[in-house]
């Protein structure tokens, strides 16, 4: 199953199948399902997908999902006049699924970037995450970002993190440095161990997930600096469902309203973001 | 880790055994099936099997299974994650299967069915008695070891969010940070799945030599 057996050998007939399925496959992006209209999620209820290894955010402990997103998930059963089916998957399906209509919205940390809004929409921003490095605490050879020039980092693959490294890149060339060797990961808590085994350097996340991750472990790890411009996570749903995206930013901006919002936030990232815009332009 | 975080994982090889049990019981008459048209050389019908294996045995498994997720869907046909990686497993699974079957079914010795025919046994009787028992017995080595890799490749069913062994250790790491603990305990659990599958082929095949002393 793993291993490449014998060559195919392609018959005439086989080859026109062939080609045929392929063609099937790439005629494929053309019949991408519409996303649900509100009306059709109150009939049917909304699918939200969350992720299940992304702590503060969304997390599993003791077999039931917590974190910052399944706590408001919880408010929001109370507050749509629907149903809520969540589906806990990990990150790589999860935007896949929501532009292609699997599900409604992605309730995760999904940083707003420019590649990204040309398939799905935005919700207001949910917390501040500006890029920051975390590294070794016994490492002696990084005291700021110029001590990053050449150093090995790992990162999640498909992030925004990784889309913004050239960022860092632009910061270290000022110093005549360069960036070093990208890892990439499919997601953190391996790259958190490679880096504590030594085979990354320093490992870029959002400032939210690198606190959460010294506070648990200080004696191994050590917060660095800011590597990016503003950067926000918000929700996402497919590009053009308007009407979803209006009803979700209403949620949030009630949320915000009776302080919901910043308890939650100070509870799970340790402090909260007064200051977070409604909505978001962004520039990479 | 508490053992709430072992039961998640036990939790997980019940998925994990549910799925390559159901994976291996559709996926092995299928790969009967298919391997037997390709014999018996039906017109159409075994040039399409030779394709589907070749398509099958080329694809990657998670791709095939994101492909049958997310673009099912879009012709109108709703799958859920379960259903989604059943189907991916039985594709693929049946394909590799056909191939071991199809080994056996050559090195058939025909003189053995024309004999069966000249006596006058009927085409199910001939396959049932004389056919069945002997391809059986050379292909399950073959076979047990295309289902022991269909466990160990249950990990990437959480791409569309089955939580199987592997993902239920992960998830754990995520949380503790501390991902070498759940990884090992994983570890300890596909060790007696697997090892149950290969008790399970011994002992057929001594049941097998046991009964043909007899005979």
């Amino acid at each position: 199953m793993t291993t490449t057996r014998a060559p195919l050998c392609f018959t005439s007939l086989s080859r026109r199948l062939a080609l045929g399925l392929l063609t099937a496959a790439l005629a494929m992006p053309t019949l991408v399902a519409k996303a649900g209209s509100l009306d059709e999620i109150k009939k049917r209820g909304l699918i939200v997908a969350t992720e299940d290894d992304f702590r503060p955010f969304e997390f599993v402990k003791d077999g039931k999902p917590t974190g910052f997103d399944n706590e408001l998930i919880e408010d929001l059963r109370k507050y749509a006049p629907f149903e809520i089916k969540q589906q806990i998957l990990p990150w790589t399906g999860i935007l896949a699924g929501v532009s292609t209509g699997k599900y409604d919205v992605a309730i995760t940390a999904a940083i707003i970037t420019k590649e990204r809004k040309q398939s799905l929409d935005f919700t207001s921003p949910i917390a501040d995450a500006t890029h920051y490095y975390v590294k070794r605490k016994d490492d002696k050879s990084i005291a700021s970002i110029k001590d990053l020039s050449g150093k090995t980092v790992g990162v999640q693959a498909g992030s925004a993190l990784l889309a913004r490294l050239p960022e860092l890149g632009a910061m270290l060339e000022k110093d005549g440095g360069k960036l070093g060797k990208v890892v990439e990961y499919t997601s953190y808590p391996e790259a958190y161990q490679d880096l504590a085994l030594g085979r990354v350097d320093y490992v870029v996340n959002t400032i939210i997930n690198i606190k959460t991750l010294v506070a648990e472990k200080p004696n191994v790890f050590e917060v660095g600096q800011p590597v990016s411009g503003k950067s926000f996570p918000a929700w996402a749903v497919a590009k053009g469902n308007t009407e979803l995206l209006e009803f979700l930013n209403g949620f949030i901006a009630k949320e915000k309203e009776t302080g919901r919002f910043a308890e939650l936030q100070k509870k799970w990232f340790g402090e909260s973001f007064p200051e977070l815009p409604v909505a978001f332009e962004p520039e990479f | 880790m508490s053992t709430a975080d072992v039961l998640a994982i036990l939790q997980g090889a019940v998925v994990t055994v549910t799925l390559s049990l159901t994976g291996i019981l559709i996926g092995l008459p299928i790969g009967l099936a298919l391997a037997l048209l390709r014999w018996a050389d039906v017109p159409v019908a075994a040039r399409i099997v030779a394709v589907y294996v070749s398509l099958l045995r080329a694809t990657p498994l998670v791709t095939l299974l994101l492909l049958l997720f997310f673009a099912l869907p879009n012709v109108g046909i709703a799958i859920g994650p379960i259903s989604a990686a059943i189907l991916a497993l039985v594709m693929n699974t049946s394909a590799f299967n056909c191939e071991v079957w199809r080994a056996a079914l050559m090195n058939f010795p025909k003189d053995q069915y024309e004999a069966a025919q000249s006596v006058g046994m009927t085409a199910p009787l001939r396959f049932r008695r004389i056919v069945l028992p002997q391809i059986v017995r050379v292909s399950l080595p073959g076979l047990v070891n295309e289902m022991s890799l269909l466990i160990k490749v249950t990990p990437v069913l959480a791409v569309v969010g089955v939580v199987d062994i592997t993902r239920a250790a992960v998830r754990i790491g995520a949380e503790t940070y501390e991902p070498l603990p759940p990884f090992l305990v994983a570890i300890a659990i596909y060790a007696p799945i697997v090892f149950a599958l290969v008790v399970l082929q011994r002992w057929i095949e001594r049941r097998q030599v046991a009964v043909e002393a007899l005979a």
